[in-house]
């Protein structure tokens, strides 16, 4: 399992019969996390809830051990992870998650996902992934699943806007 | 005893009117966005054509729709309202987002995670639509007693009505 900080434009071309079960995709690595990090998502969203900037709230106040990492910023980095993958040709389709467990400020995120089946459909194929984002202290936070479509390398491009497949989940 | 009464119940398929966006998709709002998050992908800027050719043009990130109702001019400032609060969370809007409250006092709040479906990327120069409903509430039996789980939809669309994304959060009371 190889990491990138996915800061770049990926490029690549993905096709169906490029992906094969129990295939890991790159781990995404975010951080570590500063206050300036979370400063800076609370001010691009404009949410103001104290307990992502204003530690002596959080501590005191709401009796957290320190700032948390968004978990709106940690869905984030998970539909990155995805949409890199999936490339030019791919789609996100779905993605879910759960918020288990806090991350605190500091911390550096590992986002990772695992292909665990292939769906071949008339028109294109899907891909079902499960997915997690790990902290620098090997705890899961944020386990998930996701479906992404991708094109047959001899087949049409996927429709866009997406349309899903009839019948599949 | 069970928390889910026949009222409670009757709040499943509830809306909102349609909400919309103050402002449109505009390109220093994804900046400042993609900054954020870090995820700096040409598709978010480049006018020219880049390596992703369905788009026609610069678009937003995919969940970019989810954020983009923001306070518009001449309203009331919560922050400032609340300056002198000492118990002020930072928290500003309705949990239930615009949906009326469902009559739960004094549970706790949890979020208990969300299903997203993307359909297509919205373009700079579009206003964000949504609207929210109450798509399932439901009881589980936890380990501390009853929960109440509420899953919430929102469809953001565009100008043209095109579905954008579709979220659905649970929200966990208990």
């Amino acid at each position: 399992m190889t990491a990138t900080n996915g800061s770049t434009t990926p490029a690549h071309a993905l096709y169906f019969e490029d992906v094969k079960e129990e295939q890991d995709l790159n781990v995404l690595m975010k951080g570590p996390l500063t206050t300036a990090h979370l400063m800076r998502w609370s001010s691009a969203m404009e949410n103001w809830h104290k307990i992502h900037y204003d530690r002596t709230f959080t501590v005191e106040h709401d009796k957290l051990p320190d700032l948390l990492i968004n978990g709106s910023l940690k869905q984030q980095f998970i539909v990155q992870l995805l949409k890199d993958w999936a490339g030019p040709l791919g789609w996100v389709w779905k993605v879910r998650y759960q918020f288990r467990s806090m991350n605190l400020v500091g911390e550096k995120l590992s986002v990772w996902a695992t292909v665990k089946t292939i769906r071949r459909l008339e028109d294109y194929g899907l891909v079902d992934l499960e997915l997690g984002v790990i902290n620098n202290h090997g705890k899961e936070s944020t386990p998930g699943s996701a479906t992404v479509a991708l094109p047959y390398r001899d087949g049409n491009p996927l429709p866009y806007p997406f349309i899903p497949p009839a019948g599949a989940d | 005893m069970s928390l889910l009464t026949e009222e409670i119940k009757s709040f499943i398929g509830m809306k909102t009117e349609e909400e919309v966006s103050c402002e449109p998709v505009e390109a220093g709002a994804v900046r400042r966005f993609c900054q954020a998050i870090m995820d700096e992908h040409s598709i978010y800027y480049f006018h020219e054509a880049t390596e992703d050719t369905r788009y026609e043009g610069p678009v937003a990130p995919p969940l970019f729709p989810a954020y983009a109702f923001r306070r518009p001019f001449g309203t009331p400032d919560p922050v400032q309202e609340r300056a002198d609060d000492p118990e002020f969370d930072g928290i500003v809007g309705s949990t239930a987002q615009g949906l009326p409250p469902l009559p739960l006092p004094n549970l706790a709040l949890l979020n208990g995670g969300s299903e997203v479906e993307f359909y297509r990327l919205a373009r700079h120069g579009e206003r964000i639509h949504a609207t929210h409903k109450y798509h399932d509430i439901y009881e589980k039996e936890g380990r501390n007693g009853p929960m109440v789980f509420v899953t919430i939809q929102t469809d953001y669309t565009n100008d043209a009505s095109d579905l954008l994304l579709r979220v659905r959060k649970t929200l966990i009371r208990r």
